[in-house]
């Protein structure tokens, strides 16, 4: 049933720099988490992502990015689906 | 101890947008701290409402996947989140549409405050 998204979660994670990946639905279940990315973060990051829907109602979904000293978290919402992607930063 | 945990439960509670109420009882129902709004239904809060996770919990448990963790109910306008700590039960009533994801992260954040908790429960007569 999974097998499209995990398809995606490989494509994501082959990726270079990609050091973890999590998508969630709208209630904030985790549907898929490889990677450095916790399954516990996924309310969090659906929460995060709903705030800033908030800034401006009327247009699509911003990107979220979270950055620290040696990695970046990009947060985008696509209808129900959150996805997150960790990256290390170069 | 309890006011700490107390004022705790109301910064968790105005952190998740449609949590009506956080409250630890024991496996009876009987409330140790609550944190509630004016949304939560009064219904909810009984004894015999909470009391019927401990039954739940404990048939769940012999499914054979090992122990019962966290029983999530979701009703037409409400959703309840109750997690097992026995002695103690943490029940988080919300909206429907509330993140419950987000509710489920919040129990690493009461955690740390449950162990002076379940002595206290514990060593009830």
């Amino acid at each position: 049933m999974e097998k499209d998204l995990d398809k995606v979660v490989e494509e994501i994670m082959a990726t270079s720099n990609v050091s973890g990946c999590l998508f969630a639905d709208h209630q904030g279940l985790c549907l898929a988490a490889k990677g450095t990315a916790h399954v516990d973060s996924a309310g969090i990051i659906v929460a995060i992502s709903e705030q800033a829907c908030k800034l401006q109602p009327n247009l699509k979904p911003p990107t979220v990015s979270l950055e620290s000293d040696q990695k970046i978290c990009l947060i985008q919402r696509h209808g129900t689906i959150t996805g997150a992607i960790f990256k290390l930063k170069t | 101890m309890v006011d700490d945990l107390r004022k705790h439960l109301n910064q968790l509670l105005e952190k998740v947008n449609g949590l009506h109420c956080i409250v630890i009882t024991d496996r009876d129902g009987v409330p140790v701290v609550r944190s509630v709004t004016e949304k939560a239904p009064q219904l909810a809060l009984k004894p015999n409402f909470i009391s019927t996770f401990g039954m739940a919990t404990d048939q769940a448990s012999k499914l054979g996947l090992g122990k019962n963790k966290t029983i999530i109910s979701m009703y037409s306008s409400y959703q309840v989140i109750q997690i097992n700590k026995l002695p103690l039960v943490i029940t988080f009533i919300g909206s429907d549409n509330c993140n419950t994801g987000h509710i489920l992260a919040l129990e690493s954040q009461i955690d740390p405050y449950l162990k002076d908790l379940e002595s206290v429960v514990l060593d009830a007569p």
